[in-house]
């Protein structure tokens, strides 16, 4: 037996058996040891960064680790197999993505405010905020010799006189626990349940001071997992969270993870990574910081892109990557909480917000509703910046969309530096037209030093390149100076931040890859919005409204993001950030039946392009591949001033 | 009552670009009507036709060109005899043995060979390199620099070399300056953007928009050829104006059709001319759908071409 120990950065250390010939990053996952792998340990992608402290590791050399860092011991775990004991140090800087749980972040007015507004605007829309949960107090007669009508007969009578129906279920996991109950409050309990029609189904039931009720919203990003919890039916958010996917570890994006489910014991493997090491802790914590119990969760709405609720439920993905790309539902109720094992009452429903295609899913219908679209007589344009690009066109008449594949780079991903939107992200960034020196805005607390660049960050800096004519509308770079540097290729890259400015002592820049990288990603953006209207037979200046949507942070400079062509030229006041949609629509959905209704209504009633078979596609994305774009006049207001 | 047949003006027309200088000088371009429509209006400068003149021409097989240039040794030589074929309007020096994969023969050598066929020839010169990006971009410096005066056209400049390329033979030099990019449009104008970015006058540009022997591909090259012309002539897009050359022996003589032996392939027939009908087959289209010159090998060939333009414009 060979035992590898990962001495984790800031962390203590993990020690694990292993035979010869082990894969490192496999190892390191068994022992749950996070270490970021976006390509899911197939080399390409150069994350897996580690660090030999003592002992020996069989690795090939990898482009991604340049000889003297080679030298120093750092190796790719994806490219490392055990042979004998050894030190693994593993950079917090690969951790980083399980950003640190953040509860009930409630202090931030901006926060609550989403969901204020989403609140009035559902109501303002006509949509009742009110669902059939409610939580009953019910006094019964004890029974007596005289008396003997048995508990759920006597239980049946009282509920269906306080909550005027005809029929009352009672499930098991409710008539097991209901004599002691009972008995233990004096036959005065509180009844947990919800109403449908003239039936009630009980889901709990409690003593009569235990009369909480409480929704939760959840958004499964393939990256980002937020959740909140709500009291119902007042609907005022009692805990707010967010965590990393557990699934990261099997791939960056939706097509790995389809990949990895799909291997012996895979769909156990990320339903697990999901849900046991993702939601339950969320979840938990939140119930924690509210000081609620999560049985007193009567109601969970998931909102989520195909795959990632495909995965949660535990169904097989694999068709979702396959022609003709048919998934196993789109709108599918019946899952309770206990089906997955969430911590909320194993009884309460958990409302899927529907997929209406295999790139189209939960998420963007839940944000499409959440933004109101279908209820303005204007033309709006709803984009939801993710892994995959989701753009929504249309008015309260009628709605197409599509999605496009912009790949991870706007979280990060296929950027050398890149990385998602936590600590020592540079997330904003100006560049002196003169001397070329850059200003960046860091994620974090004050004397936070730079790690990497997270979305919005690379939209400033090519921005910024562009107009001081560092680089050119191809992206590659055409004036030197101190902050240009070039390989011995002769790959242009520009430096934010040098060794000795850095946090990670590595020097942070941006190069002609990653600018090309992020090229195509604002390229397949803009040249499917294009598309999407072209498809209905308008124009960029058709547009009203353009809502933007997404983790990619409320930082992102909407001027900055015109000037290199990945929106379209409209007025700057035009552009509204309404954060994560996907979040506040599950949280309507959780909240008010009508809102669940509605956004089936409103999935049925969105027309879904799919960009692979529109032959103007390619096209359009090839004139997008260019700052701003190869037909200069669909962008007046983009400039370069050098 | 006569017949008043309809005439389609288009605002936009076709950059004139003038290569090389004196009595021989010619113009490209110029036009403001599709390829050879001249009902509608008269075709400002007919197509012309760039004889290739290879410094592997030694190794071409076929009898009669093998016979047209009789004789010849020195890359000056061939030109000479280049230039008495009928038809032809211009030289193109093909420089294809310095590629460093293949003989990789120096720039030196190259650009002695340029200046020589210079001093001996009156028709202008075009330069086609090996398609190394560094060799080339070395390569066509040095000549631009040694034929300077000479108005020459240096095909071409590549999304990845451009910018050495733009700089060295069109402005310090003063010659045109080819733009090759792979039969899409979008591609095309941005690296004429680039160039026009670089100070490169976009008079002193031409495009090679991507070619293909018929038969391989052929549709790309057709379609993005109609879509330039009717971006540069309906749009009046002034970054795809600049009139296109067209090099097409380059592929013709390089395909099956041209290469496999009578004995291989009996059925097939005679070999040479299995391969002047490709490349007339090649060039007619070409210039069908929009090229302003094309480049041209066979004596055949080029007699056949030159008729066509003559009868059509």
């Amino acid at each position: 037996m060979i035992k590898i120990t990962f001495q984790i950065e800031g962390g203590n250390p993990v020690v694990i058996e292993a035979n010869a010939g082990d894969n490192l990053l496999d190892l390191a996952r068994r022992a749950n040891v996070a270490i970021d792998a976006p390509c899911s340990g197939n080399g390409s992608c150069g994350k897996c960064r580690v660090k030999l402290v003592s002992g020996e590791v069989d690795s090939a050399p990898s482009r991604h680790i340049p000889p003297e860092e080679y030298q120093a011991g750092w190796r790719l775990a994806c490219g490392c197999r055990v042979t004998q004991d050894a030190e693994i140090f593993v950079p917090d800087i690969a951790s980083a993505y399980q950003s640190r749980m953040k509860t009930a972040d409630l202090s931030s007015p901006e926060e609550v405010a989403l969901f204020t507004a989403i609140e009035q605007d559902v109501q303002a829309a006509g949509i009742a905020f009110a669902t059939g949960c409610c939580a009953l107090d019910i006094a019964l007669a004890e029974p007596t010799l005289d008396d003997t009508m048995p508990d759920d007969e006597r239980l049946t009578w009282a509920v269906e006189e306080a909550a005027g129906v005809e029929d009352v279920q009672i499930p098991a996991p409710v008539m097991v626990k209901l004599a002691h109950t009972l008995r233990e409050n004096g036959f005065h309990v509180c009844v947990k349940g919800c109403k449908t029609g003239a039936s009630f189904r009980i889901l709990d039931i409690t003593g009569p001071e235990d009369r909480g009720i409480y929704a939760a919203a959840i958004d499964i990003g393939t990256t980002t997992v937020s959740a909140v919890i709500a009291q119902m039916p007042s609907g005022k958010i009692v805990a707010k969270g967010s965590s990393g996917n557990g699934q990261i570890r099997y791939g960056a994006d939706v097509i790995n993870r389809i990949i990895e489910q799909g291997k012996p014991g895979g769909r156990k493997k990320l339903q697990d990574a999901i849900v046991k090491e993702t939601l339950t802790p969320v979840l938990a914590n939140l119930c924690k910081s509210a000081g609620i119990s999560a049985r007193s969760i009567l109601r969970l709405c998931v909102a989520s892109n195909t795959t990632m609720n495909h995965l949660f439920v535990g169904v097989d993905a694999a068709s979702v990557r396959m022609e003709p790309y048919v998934p196993s539902f789109f709108s599918w109720q019946g899952l309770l909480a206990g089906d997955v094992k969430l911590p909320a009452n194993p009884l309460a429903p958990v409302l899927l917000a529907p997929n209406i295609g295999s790139y189209v899913g939960g998420d963007i219908t839940a944000g499409v509703f959440a933004s109101l679209i279908w209820n303005k007589p204007e033309f709006s344009l709803f984009i939801d910046l993710g892994t995959n690009g989701e753009i929504a066109f249309g008015n309260q008449d009628f709605l197409v969309s599509c999605a496009c594949s912009a790949g991870p780079a706007f979280e990060g991903g296929d950027i050398s530096c890149g990385m998602r939107a936590t600590d020592g992200a540079i997330e904003a960034c100006t560049i002196d037209l003169a001397t070329m020196e850059p200003t960046v805005r860091i994620v974090g607390e004050q004397d936070q030093r730079p790690v990497g660049i997270c979305g919005s960050g690379i939209i400033d800096i090519i921005s910024e390149l562009y107009r001081c004519g560092i680089i050119n509308a191809k992206g590659l770079f055409i004036r030197e100076g101190a902050r240009v540097a070039r390989d011995r290729h002769g790959m242009g890259r520009y430096i934010l931040a040098r060794p000795e400015e850095s946090a990670t002592e590595r020097e942070i820049s941006i190069n002609e890859v990653d600018i090309d990288n992020f090229i195509r990603a604002k390229g397949a953006i803009f040249s499917a919005i294009e598309v999407l209207l072209t498809s209905v037979d308008m124009g960029i200046e058709a547009i009203d409204q353009v809502y933007v949507a997404g983790g990619i942070g409320s930082g992102i400079n909407m001027k900055n993001a015109v000037n290199i062509g990945m929106f379209p030229d409209v007025p700057l006041e035009k552009f509204r950030y309404i954060g994560n949609s996907s979040l506040t629509g599950a949280y309507a959905m959780a909240l008010s039946d009508q809102a669940a209704e509605k956004v089936d209504e409103v999935a049925k009633n969105m027309t879904y392009m799919e960009l692979s078979t529109y032959p103007g596609y390619m096209d359009a994305f090839v004139a997008a591949c260019f700052l701003p774009h190869t037909n200069r006049q669909l962008f007046p207001h983009s400039v370069q001033e050098a | 009552m006569s017949f008043v047949p309809k005439t389609q003006a288009f605002s936009g027309k076709i950059n004139s670009v003038t290569l090389g200088t004196g009595d021989k000088a010619v113009v490209l371009g110029g036009q403001n009507t599709l390829p050879f429509h001249t009902f509608d209006a008269p075709t400002e400068n007919a197509p012309k036709i760039g004889v290739e003149i290879s410094d592997l021409a030694s190794e071409w097989i076929a009898p009669a060109l093998q016979e047209f240039y009789a004789g010849c040794q020195t890359m000056a030589d061939y030109a000479r005899r280049a230039e008495t074929m009928p038809g032809a309007d211009f030289l193109t020096l093909h420089f294809e043995s310095a590629d460093p994969n293949g003989r990789n023969r120096s720039v030196e050598e190259c650009v002695a060979d340029a200046k020589a066929v210079a001093e001996v020839v009156s028709m202008p010169i075009a330069i086609m390199g090996c398609k190394n990006v560094e060799k080339d971009g070395q390569l066509f410096a040095k000549i631009a620099e040694a034929l300077q005066g000479k108005n020459i056209v240096v095909l071409s400049a590549r999304e990845e070399d451009y910018k050495a390329v733009g700089a060295s033979v069109a402005l310090a030099y003063g010659q045109k300056v080819g733009a090759e990019s792979a039969d899409d449009i979008n591609l095309a104008k941005q690296l004429n953007i680039m160039l026009k970015g670089l100070g490169v006058a976009p008079t002193s540009i031409v495009m090679n928009v991507g070619t293909a022997a018929v038969g391989y591909g052929y549709e790309y090259v057709a379609s993005t050829l109609d879509r330039i012309r009717a971006a540069a002539l309906a749009q009046s897009d002034a970054d795809l104006q600049m009139p296109i050359i067209a090099p097409t022996s380059t592929d013709t003589w390089g395909v099956k059709e041209s290469v496999m032996s009578e004995e291989d392939m009996p059925e097939w027939g005679n070999q040479e001319e299995r391969g002047v009908q490709m490349e007339i087959a090649t060039a007619a289209a070409n210039l069908t759908g929009g090229a302003d010159a094309v480049v041209m090998r066979h004596p055949a060939a080029v007699a056949a071409i030159k008729q066509f333009i003559t009868e059509l414009v």
